[in-house]
């Protein structure tokens, strides 16, 4: 079928409003701190039959549904932006990283995927037709597509949340992180056995063959073409012009993969994906290359997928309350339990192991991927779909706020905005530093129930080496003790007292810090943290004129770090 | 001291007697004792010939002693440092390895990846041995990397090094994925600057932590794959050693497979490597 000059002034207007609601949307929904995918599911949804379509039906028909041609290429673009983005989700998944957390990694992503994965696939397998199963004829294959469905999380969503939230680089950031990566592995893994089951009866291949290729295909690729790999993106790097040519590779091996797991009955995108992964293993890959190429596919390809899916389905006439209840319902059960549990279990406190619970139940634009797959291969129907996306984003916008809570919540983090707090600051006249010191243990050992002689002890043993004075104004005693967080104490003198300061200025801010004796690093953090905060120079003299407790401790929290 | 017994796994090859002068140096260097093993059947021509090889090093036998055994080598090594309490292993190794005799594990790289002990592994050995004058150390932020960072430094005094770099390594997992829902190089870019300068702070608060005097110490933080950044930095600013502390854990296989840190620098070293191994039991 050839596109006439009509067809293609279609497509090109198709892609051309498609790309600036996506943007207009995703832009918006930004300026609210959500995702921007969120955005581009809206934007479809008012393009497509759900709104504009509604409105003015010929002008949809017009645009949208006139011609065959521009449809069908349009359709090819989308398959395109689809394997693309799985490619990108790929690269970003680190098998090394999933392998060398800590315990709590390895069981918040068993429990992520086991705990979701049975409640969804036992509640679709009694009670299918709540669930919309509708013309579904096979009840197992069914259940299977759900639990799949429940267990996913949003890789791409997470990390953007995790960021604003501040926790990308936390202890916590990367537990979520390493989880979500493992969950998505298993969960497309999955996924594809269960198109393998369906495709057994279309393809050249049946279910026991391409349940074989497919992990031939997986043992292969991550265990020894990862090595290959990389030694072919080093030589691509050295011996092309950069960013071209290194794209090219990637963009290259992304399809001819994609093609092979199509050909052997799996979806393409799994191929695609598996690849993205050995590719982005590699240490040769630079971190700009990982940039450039999320920006090259999910700014123009990802959002014309999203649309897209949006121009497909009437959202109001899908729209089934019970389903779409239920779906929530089991997805925040499912993920929430699943993952606080394997975080507790894996040593995390009541607050940590909800916000990481929540942080997991991100479903996303992996959820929506998922969904349109399973409905264009007769999984589920359109209701079923309709669901799923309103879970997604239902899930995905209330994962930040719900993380934010339990993470501020636990007072016991060890960022020194989760150590402020009225009761550590008070207000002292002139003293010598020894007597200052001295205030201060008191104030920490009546606050954390702390040994006094030995944290006295401790700043005393540290100021005989060096004074702690940082300059400025501002002083940090601190020693390591056996306590398992830390805690703080602030004294303000607005007479200044002599500490022996580098700069030998006096000092009127006294921040006195204790830490976990096997954990050297936090001290650091938090000493880095009180240095960077004095880089605002207005800072001393506003702490200075507060009044309050309280003031002390708002003026430090809305000092943004430099 | 830093470190009390030295152990040198010698052999015939040509780079034994390279390794044999460094051991001797460091020896004396160190004040520490020095015992030479070798494995391989004990025969009056070889015993003769090792004898000779230790003479012409410069080694007084009353500064050496000697272990003959036979059997698997690497293991053989490692278990006569056990019951020795050698604190040092020195070895030599190549540069690279083929992939297969990566997989499969060379003596050397065995030895790396499963001494009780300090390993120095010796890649460019020198005749006559040259003392280091450029170290780059892995600053990692505990106990055991503060007992590492305070040996190396101890050791770069005594050898009267031009240059002390201390590093840290740190990677954000997911970070290129931010780009996706901002759509902005830019503030993925602002937040990456931001924890390059607290990683730098860090770094710069645990230097004057130690309290150390004499060289001056230079720091870096690094952003990348641990490990594989330290490789690439110690061959990019020209560094004759490179030390680290040891992993809490012995290397296996699967390190290999899923690549551990310290196995992008032991599948393509780029200098000399001391891997520290803490003195206390493990944190």
């Amino acid at each position: 079928m050839n596109l006439t000059a009509n067809d293609t002034i279609l497509l090109l207007l198709n892609i051309s409003v498609m790309l600036l609601f996506a943007r207009g949307m995703g832009e918006l929904l930004r300026r609210f701190k959500q995702a921007a995918v969120i955005g581009e599911i809206i934007a479809g949804i008012i393009l497509g039959p759900t709104i504009f379509g509604s409105l003015f039906p010929s002008l949809y028909e017009k645009l949208f549904l006139s011609s065959t041609a521009s449809q069908t290429a349009l359709d090819g673009i989308t398959s395109i932006a689809v394997v693309m983005l799985m490619l990108v989700s790929g690269l970003e998944v680190d098998l090394n990283i999933i392998f060398r957390q800590k315990k709590a990694a390895l069981t918040t992503s068993i429990l992520g995927i086991i705990f979701p994965f049975t409640t969804g696939f036992l509640a679709a397998y009694f009670f299918p037709h709540l669930l919309g199963s509708g013309q579904m004829n096979d009840t197992f294959v069914f259940a299977l597509f759900i639990g799949t469905a429940l267990s996913i999380t949003a890789l791409p969503v997470v990390a953007r949340t995790l960021m604003d939230l501040n926790i990308l680089k936390t202890e916590i950031g990367f537990l979520i992180i390493a989880s979500a990566m493992f969950n998505d592995l298993i969960g497309w893994l999955i996924f594809s056995i269960i198109l393998g089951m369906i495709g057994g009866a279309v393809h050249a291949f049946g279910f026991g063959q391409i349940l074989i290729i497919t992990l031939s295909f997986l043992i292969l690729v991550l265990f020894a073409g990862r090595k290959l790999l990389s030694r072919m993106l080093l030589f691509v790097q050295n011996h092309t012009g950069f960013p071209g040519g290194v794209l090219n590779f990637i963009l290259i091996l992304g399809f001819l993969s994609a093609a092979f797991t199509e050909y052997i009955g799996i979806h393409a995108i799994f191929g695609a994906f598996i690849i993205g992964i050995a590719i982005g293993d590699s240490a040769h890959l630079k971190e700009n290359t990982r940039e450039v190429i999320q920006q090259f596919v999910t700014n123009i390809f990802a959002p014309l997928f999203f649309v897209a899916i949006g121009l497909k389905v009437n959202f109001i006439t899908n729209f089934d309350p019970l389903i779409v209840t239920f779906f929530i319902v089991l997805a925040f059960i499912g993920k929430v339990i699943g993952c606080s549990i394997g975080a507790r279990w894996g040593g995390l406190n009541k607050n940590d192991s909800l916000a990481v619970g929540f942080g997991m139940n991100s479903r996303g634009a992996m959820e929506i991927v998922l969904g349109i797959l399973a409905l264009k291969a007769g999984l589920i129907n359109e209701k079923v779909f309709v669901a799923l996306v309103i879970m997604a984003l239902f899930t995905s916008l209330t994962s930040a706020p719900f993380m934010s809570y339990f993470i501020r919540k636990n007072r016991k983090g060890n960022s020194l905005f989760y150590l402020l707090r009225p009761e550590i600051v008070f207000f002292t006249g002139r003293k010598s530093k020894e007597e200052m010191i001295g205030l201060l243990a008191d104030k920490i050992s009546g606050i954390y129930k702390s040994e006094k002689g030995t944290i006295l002890k401790g700043f005393l043993k540290r100021e005989e080496k060096m004074s702690t004075g940082i300059g400025g104004g501002i002083a940090a005693p601190h020693t390591r003790a056996n306590c398992a967080h830390p805690q703080l104490a602030i004294a303000i003198c607005k007479e200044g007292i002599e500490y022996n300061s580098p700069d030998g200025v006096p000092v009127n801010i006294v921040f006195c810090l204790v830490t976990p004796e096997d954990r050297p690093e936090i001290q650091l953090k938090l000493l880095a943290e009180i240095a960077g905060k004095f880089k605002n120079k207005n800072l001393l003299s506003a702490l200075l004129a507060c009044e309050t407790e309280e003031d002390v401790i708002n003026r430090l929290k809305s000092v943004e770090q430099k | 001291m830093i470190f009390r017994k030295i152990g040198l796994a010698v052999t015939f090859s040509p780079n034994g007697k390279a390794l044999l002068l460094e051991a001797e140096r460091l020896r004396e260097l160190f004040g520490s004792k020095l015992l030479l093993i070798h494995i391989g059947e004990k025969t009056g021509r070889l015993e003769s010939a090792l004898d000779e090889l230790i003479l012409s090093s410069g080694i007084k036998k009353e500064n050496a002693d000697i272990i003959w055994k036979e059997g698997d080598p690497a293991k053989n090594i490692l278990q006569i440092c056990k019951n020795e309490q050698v604190d040092l292993l020195i070895a030599g190794a190549l540069e690279k390895e083929k992939t297969l005799k990566y997989y499969a594990g060379s003596i050397a790289r065995k030895i790396m990846r499963e001494a009780g002990c300090s390993v120095l592994i010796k890649v460019f050995p020198a005749i006559p041995p040259r003392p280091y004058k450029h170290f780059c150390v892995s600053a990692l932020f505990s106990n055991n990397g503060e007992n590492t960072i305070r040996k190396a430094y101890e050791f770069a005094s005594l050898e009267k090094a031009e240059e002390f770099v201390l590093f840290n390594e740190f990677q954000v997992p997911g970070l290129a994925m931010t780009v996706y829902d901002s759509g902005s190089l830019q503030e993925t870019e602002q937040n990456l600057l931001k924890w390059h300068t607290e990683e730098s702070e860090k770094l710069q608060l645990f230097v004057k932590e130690l309290n150390l005097s004499g060289i001056k110490i230079k720091t870096e933080s690094l952003y990348g794959k641990e490990g594989y950044e330290a490789g690439k930095y110690a061959k990019k600013t020209g560094g004759d050693i490179l030390v680290l502390t040891a992993p809490k854990i012995k290397l296996k296989f699967f390190d290999r497979v899923f690549q551990h840190d310290l196995e992008y620098l032991f599948e393509n070293i780029p200098c000399d490597l001391l891997i520290v191994k803490p003195e206390k039991a493990e944190e």
